[in-house]
């Protein structure tokens, strides 16, 4: 198990740039294949949750945890917890942005393609997901 | 088996242009998807590329912990990220062109072959790297 943890430690922050990668880079197959002009609101999904990966990974660990020696904590500690709680609320609005917008993108012929809608979707996970991963990853040392 | 000084600095010669072949064969086959379809796009690739070895540049010759090391600044891991992310590029790029009908199945194979190769040279380049600090000793 210890080796387990070293080998992520050390891989990690890659395995994080490249599911990053590959969820923009799904999003930009979508956009290029696509017929029709993608709006901007199709691509406020990806960019949030590009956001809110960010948002997540600036906070130190260490400023998360109770201080035990004054039990009415320091007074820093709500800034961080409302830091990542606006963090966790743009990642999930985008999760549903996207959703939504594939819903729409299904049931209408005349805007972007279905594959244009699964591309945002699966963008929005996947830049979650390495944002997730890198932060598994930094907190090891 | 311990080899003669001499013997070792061959060998190390040796794999060094083996190394420098891989390299220029997968610019080569880089240049040849390109030209043998008169289709300069896939070019793009080479932005990828150029990001691909930068983490290594930075950290190879410097005495900070090395890539391998669990111990991880804030840049090594960033520069980790970016190395995940141009290896992902560089085999999207690929796929996109093709994939929005910008360059054929052929050019494809050549693209994604010198990818490959650019691989194994790099990975054989950080073996050989981490081989260095062990036999410097003797």
């Amino acid at each position: 198990m210890e080796n387990l943890a070293l080998l992520w430690g050390i891989v990690g922050p890659g395995v994080s740039g490249a599911v990053f990668g590959a969820g923009w880079w799904f999003w930009v197959d979508a956009v290029v294949c696509s017929a029709v002009q993608v709006s901007f609101l199709h691509y406020l999904p990806g960019i949030l949750a590009s956001l809110a990966a960010l948002m997540f990974n600036a906070v130190n660990k260490d400023e998360i945890g109770y201080d035990y020696y004054s039990p009415y904590g320091d007074d820093s500690e709500w800034r961080v917890k409302l830091w990542l709680f606006v963090a966790y609320v743009v990642s999930f609005v985008c999760l549903a942005g996207s959703v939504g917008l594939l819903v729409q993108d299904a049931l209408t012929d005349k805007g972007p393609s279905v594959w244009t809608g699964v591309a945002g979707v699966l963008q929005c996970v996947l830049v979650l997901i390495s944002g997730l991963i890198y932060w598994t990853c930094h907190s090891e040392d | 088996m311990t080899l003669s000084r001499s013997m070792r600095t061959c060998l190390h010669s040796g794999r060094l242009a083996l190394l420098a072949i891989l390299v220029s064969s997968g610019i080569v086959l880089q240049i040849l998807a390109c030209a043998l379809y008169n289709n300069w796009w896939p070019m793009l690739t080479v932005i990828m590329y150029l990001l691909l070895p930068m983490p290594l540049m930075f950290f190879l010759g410097s005495n900070s912990p090395s890539m391998m090391s669990n111990e991880g600044d804030g840049w090594v891991n960033f520069t980790k990220f970016l190395t995940g992310a141009s290896v992902v590029g560089s085999i999207a790029i690929p796929s996109i062109l093709k994939h929005a009908g910008v360059i054929g199945w052929g050019a494809l194979t050549m693209e994604l072959s010198s990818f490959v190769v650019f691989g194994i040279a790099i990975l054989w380049l950080i073996q050989m790297n981490g081989e260095d600090e062990y036999s410097s000793v003797f």
